[in-house]
């Protein structure tokens, strides 16, 4: 009975995980060279035109990364270095980049917790 | 007149380093309204809202202003630091970057 239930949960939260995330992590990781240098490094910064630690991504939501990609391509959301590497994005790009970052993330776990 | 100079120097390098800081607990209590959307632990409640647990915490001080002047753009956001004071952005942002979550991931 034990090694079905853990069974169940292993099946339950991959299925979560996949629900969750419609790019593709494994794909992403192969698009994030143009992030990795800012959002890569622990303590970078930004340097213009105010100074202030770059965000955190590992483990953000992925649709949240999503929208904030697609508002930094639309120029909503202004950042000219953001902007310009969103514009380099296709919207599976968007996805998949999404997804590397969100891996694992608790907001990804929850869902089976719920169930 | 050396001495003053370096003296004047140190000072003036040094202002970026005593840059007021937030009180975590204070923050604490003060995150009340934002669990709502954030989760209590900084973890949202939905996808489209981010997590905001462990996130760095100047980052967070800059995004909550924005939102105050309108630099950054977002109706539900807009209204919640509209009551906002300098003093509370600091503590809001001290209590959730010291709880566990998100990461730098290379």
């Amino acid at each position: 009975m034990r090694p079905l239930r853990i069974l169940a949960a292993v099946g339950l939260s991959a299925t979560a995980l996949t629900a969750y995330a419609a790019g593709d992590a494994a794909a992403g990781r192969n698009k994030v060279y143009q992030c990795q240098g800012c959002h890569g490094i622990v303590g970078w910064k930004t340097a213009f035109p105010e100074v202030y630690h770059v965000p955190k991504l590992g483990g953000q939501n992925a649709e949240y990364i999503v929208a904030a990609l697609k508002e930094y391509k639309s120029g909503e959301r202004d950042f000219a270095t953001m902007r310009a590497i969103a514009g380099t994005l296709s919207d599976q790009d968007m996805e998949d980049i999404a997804a590397y970052y969100s891996a694992g993330s608790k907001a990804a776990a929850a869902p089976a917790e719920k169930k | 007149m050396k001495m003053h100079m370096l003296a004047a120097a140190i000072l003036l390098v040094s202002g970026t380093a005593f840059a007021a800081s937030g009180d975590a607990e204070a923050g604490r209590k003060k995150s009340q309204p934002c669990q709502a959307c954030h989760g209590q632990s900084g973890i949202s409640v939905a996808p489209n809202f981010p997590n905001l647990a462990g996130q760095n915490e100047d980052y967070i001080v800059h995004v909550l202003k924005h939102y105050k002047n309108g630099k950054r753009k977002n109706p539900i956001m807009q209204g919640q630091v509209a009551n906002l004071t300098d003093r509370d952005i600091l503590d809001l942002a001290a209590h959730f970057s010291r709880l566990q979550g998100l990461q730098v991931k290379y």
